[in-house]
């Protein structure tokens, strides 16, 4: 009985900090999406899609 | 933590699942729960704060006991200390304010005697820190203090806010371009709460925009219906601020 009681005051100890992390959110960092990369991806997966089919030996 | 935002999330699905469908579901208080799964519970209140009344406060019905007798515990247990933050003093503020107004008329105590401790509600915590914030970190501010952006709003922060909507909205694109969905969410929030948002931000569709990006994450998706819903029962539309 005494272990239960001690967990649950440990936990509520735990809590209280996690608690005060969570009212007091450090601001996110931001993802962004670079244009010019994103432009010059779009390009590249355009010129590889439109490049002819690699030669391949004749069978036979 | 990780135990903890799991029931934070949990707690946060279970508000939007009854703000989406608007059905008498009960949040929270639904089911009896032991040991360190109760412990963790009434923690999870607390750190949603207000925000597990909402739907109580937004669709106008009648408080379920439960909910509310959950609410008192959280504030019991985890009261502000000395140091703490004026996020937590505030948050814990809205708390009391929200339970008092649900509860009683005119800060009078209700039929049962019961009353928040604390602080009086017409004492409002030190706001200065906001109104002298850099529009950035006003919209973060704004964003963690997101319980307090509900229809006629009336707090020193709801004040910030009016006064402040076009840094607000600046903050609002700013968010959306980080990606940084709970403080969009968040800012959006609030501009429909006091009714701020300039017609050339295009907050519905940034809203919708915000849900379909980060909807994923309940506390997003509470923010954002929350918006959405005083958007829509708006009458005037929502437009406050010229564009």
């Amino acid at each position: 009985m005494f272990s239960t009681e001690s967990t649950t005051r440990d936990l509520h100890k735990t809590l209280e900090t996690d608690v005060e992390a969570a009212l007091n959110p450090t601001e996110a960092d931001g993802v962004f999406r670079d244009s010019r990369e994103c432009a010059a991806l779009l390009l590249l997966a355009g010129a590889l899609l439109l490049s002819p089919p690699t030669p391949r030996p004749k069978k036979g | 933590m990780k135990q903890l935002s799991g029931a934070i999330h949990d707690l946060a699905s279970e508000v939007v699942s009854v703000l989406r469908d608007g059905d008498h579901r009960s949040v929270a208080g639904a089911g009896a729960v032991r040991g360190d799964e109760a412990v963790l519970r009434v923690a999870a209140v607390r750190a949603l704060g207000a925000d597990v009344l909402l739907p109580t406060t937004l669709l106008r019905r009648p408080p379920e006991e439960p909910v509310l007798a959950l609410v008192r515990e959280a504030m019991r247990t985890y009261p502000p200390g000395p140091d703490a933050s004026s996020a937590t003093v505030w948050s814990h503020w809205a708390m009391e304010r929200t339970v008092l107004r649900l509860t009683s008329t005119d800060g009078v105590p209700d039929r049962g005697g019961r009353r928040p401790t604390g602080a009086p509600p017409t004492a409002q915590p030190d706001v200065s820190d906001l109104e002298s914030a850099p529009w950035q970190r006003l919209t973060h501010q704004l964003a963690v203090l997101g319980a307090l952006a509900v229809p006629e709003a009336d707090s020193a922060v709801a004040e910030v806010a009016r006064r402040r909507s076009l840094d607000v909205s600046r903050g609002f694109v700013r968010a959306v371009r980080r990606r940084d969905w709970f403080q969009a969410a968040g800012a959006g929030r609030w501009l429909a709460a006091v009714r701020g948002a300039p017609g050339t931000l295009g907050l519905d569709t940034g809203l919708d925009f915000v849900l379909h990006m980060g909807g994923a994450d309940p506390r997003v998706a509470l923010h954002t219906h929350a918006a959405r819903w005083m958007r829509a029962t708006d009458p005037g539309g929502g437009e406050g601020a010229p564009s």
